[in-house]
């Protein structure tokens, strides 16, 4: 079963790059070859057809329209806008505008100097040739969303005081001031019963983040991959833009790019099946560089690393093979650039160490191992809070042992391990403004927030999400204010951060003091072997 | 092409029409939904027959005199949306050159 895997949000325009992890099926594909079609077909051998999306049959909503008596008032002088010669006149509560072609029905009752009767309605043919007009379409789509958006927005302006709860909030949704719940997203057609298997928040657009899903195994009709983009400044609960492809054809890990300036919900663009690409499922995606300069980095469970120019996909730029000491590669399942660094990253992987790599330079590849985590790693993420002191080496990993562990890129063993979980913890986070303070999230529904200037041996604040499975990703918004947290329910949950999250100037020293105590804790056990590495 | 903030647009499929009418129906105090074309004839209800035909003809009217007031104070301006706040309820247009979407809201609901 095919999925997607990753998700990453880029900057100009907005450019969701989804991967996929293979199935065991290796599946053809054919593209079709009208350019109107919204969905690719696929022969499987498994025998599952595409669905061609076609016209259903419509319930059809008749009416007769009453006898109107018409009249039409000429424009006097022909403008741009259809402007005419307003004329108030007591009786009348409006006047017709007359558009130059065809005559229009008037209210009813409003008798006025009838020159025409014209009491045009449309038969049968005419309002289902409309409909599926494409013309229609497009209007319907567009009208749809935008008055969607205005359905969510309540008057406010007409209310002297904001008594209005956005939403529930039951008391086991709140984590107490701190962490606090605020929305959730969950499409009951596309989210439902689909994993979160990643999630993105817009550099561009603060308010818009991207959530990518893996398949439905309650429906095998629908696509494999989708991605649905979240809007968290209006309050309806359909998600912006919804991206899908049929990554059937993902029997080898691919990378399909979608573009939503296009507006097309199919990929705009894709990795070929090839041996110079990936061959195995891609984990781990990232864009790494400038708005002008980047180069997008993927890493394959085989250990594989290629590096992309966004404008083709038809081949990497570069690739490389990760391979620790000249045996085997590694199975990455996570990867992560320190701030600001395009050149050298970590990487967590199946057996449960942790790597640093670099792609240029004399040493390129694998530099050094870390040891530590007992189970294979699930999350991996960089320092990248900027202050006064620079933390850019110390970086975080959650694992499959029930612990999150934090490292530091000098160190070849943890510097410290979190041991409040009693389950496997699936992801870990940074707060991109809080150099103290991440974010973890664990298979029982738990979501742990900690603050090492606070305490170092229990989460900070911590809630228990209830109605969540497990929890799969957590991802702070750009201004560290809020998480957004998928579980494997196809729902994204959004809590608010309180003044946890917010930082103080002095948490960078305070931190700094921080991990000296954490150094000095570190406990004999910890101490074996541990090596300073070079800088 | 039918672009919308400079995108070009691919359509909906028509069987999603359908669904989608009836997901906005079930929202929060909507009362009704009607598009209507740019004649003010209506193309889809789900109101009954004679509000569906006075609130097409009413609101076609307004919309024409909202478009042409926007447009006269900046011709290079044009109506995108139209609001109608009363005490009882509220009344969305969203305008195009050929259709309008007109939906009926009571927020209070």
């Amino acid at each position: 079963v095919d999925y997607v895997r990753s998700v990453d949000y880029l900057m100009y325009g907005l450019i969701c790059v989804v991967l996929a992890p293979p199935a065991a099926v290796f599946r053809t594909l054919q593209w079709d070859t009208d350019p109107s079609a919204l969905q690719l077909q696929a022969d499987s051998e498994l025998g599952r057809r595409m669905h061609r999306l076609g016209a259903s049959k419509i319930v059809q909503i008749d009416f007769v329209p009453k006898e109107l008596v018409t009249y039409t008032k000429e424009t006097q002088t022909p403008s741009a806008a259809h402007q005419s010669e307003e004329e108030e006149e007591d009786e009348e509560s409006s006047e017709l505008k007359a558009s130059p072609q065809t005559d229009q029905p008037e209210e009813e009752g409003e008798a006025e100097d009838s020159k025409e009767a014209h009491p045009r309605e449309l038969t049968e043919e005419e309002r289902e040739q409309i409909l599926h007009s494409e013309d229609f379409l497009v209007f319907f789509e567009r009208s749809v969303s935008v008055v969607e958006r205005a359905l969510a927005e309540e008057g406010d302006i007409f209310f002297d005081y904001s008594g209005r709860d956005l939403e529930d909030k039951e008391g086991d949704m709140q984590g107490g001031s701190n962490l606090s719940f605020n929305r959730v997203f969950h499409d009951d057609h596309w989210s439902k019963h689909r994993v979160v298997t990643c999630l993105d928040w817009s550099p561009q657009y603060p308010e818009l983040m991207v959530a990518s899903y893996n398949s439905n195994e309650d429906a095998p009709h629908e696509p494999d991959g989708i991605a649905l983009v979240w809007n968290m400044k209006f309050k309806k609960t359909t998600p912006e833009y919804t991206f899908h492809c049929q990554s059937s054809v993902m029997s080898v890990g691919q990378i399909v790019l979608w573009d939503n300036r296009s507006h097309r919900r199919t990929p705009v663009q894709r990795t070929p099946l090839s041996a110079a690409a990936h061959t195995h499922p891609v984990y781990c995606v990232n864009v790494v560089g400038t708005q002008n300069a980047n180069n997008l980095i993927t890493v394959s469970t085989d250990g594989k690393m290629c590096s992309w120019s966004l404008d083709m996909l038809s081949q990497p730029q570069e690739s490389m093979e990760l391979v620790y000491n000249k045996s085997k590669p590694v199975a990455v399942t996570g990867m992560a650039f320190p701030a600001g660094d395009v050149n050298n990253y970590v990487v967590g992987s199946e057996e449960g160490m942790v790597y640093s790599a670099s792609r240029h330079g004399s040493k390129a590849g694998i530099a050094e191992m870390f040891e530590g985590h007992q189970g294979p790693v699930t999350g991996i993420s960089c320092h990248n809070a900027v202050g006064t002191v620079d933390f850019s080496h110390l970086f975080i990993t959650s694992s499959f042992d029930w612990t999150v562990k934090l490292w530091s890129i000098k160190h070849n063993k943890p510097l410290y391990s979190f041991e409040d979980n009693a389950d496997y913890v699936y992801d870990v986070s940074w707060s991109p403004v809080h150099p103290a303070l991440f974010a973890s999230v664990d298979g029982m529904g738990r979501l742990d927030l900690w603050n090492l200037n606070n305490d170092t041996e229990v989460p900070t604040a911590s809630v228990t999400i209830e109605g969540a499975c497990a929890l799969n990703r957590v991802r702070w918004a750009s201004g560290g204010r809020e998480v957004a947290v998928g579980d494997s329910e196809g729902r994204v949950w959004i809590y608010d951060v309180g003044e946890l999250a917010v930082p103080h100037p002095e948490d960078w020293s305070h931190f700094a003091r921080t991990l000296v105590e954490i150094r000095a804790n570190r406990g004999d056990g910890e101490e074996e072997g541990a090596v300073e590495l070079p800088a | 092409i039918a672009t919308f903030l400079g995108r070009k647009l691919q359509p909906r499929p028509q069987n999603e029409v359908e669904e989608t009418l009836k997901r906005i129906q079930g929202q929060k105090g909507v009362q009704g939904i009607i598009i209507v074309n740019a004649e003010g004839i209506p193309i889809k209800t789900t109101l009954d027959n004679s509000s569906t035909v006075q609130y097409a003809g009413l609101i076609h009217q307004l919309v024409m005199k909202a478009r042409s007031t926007v447009r006269d104070i900046d011709p290079q301006n044009d109506l995108t949306f139209l609001r109608v706040r009363s005490k009882k309820n509220e009344i969305m247009i969203a305008p195009d050159k050929d259709y309008f979407l007109i939906v009926i809201q009571n927020p209070s609901d």
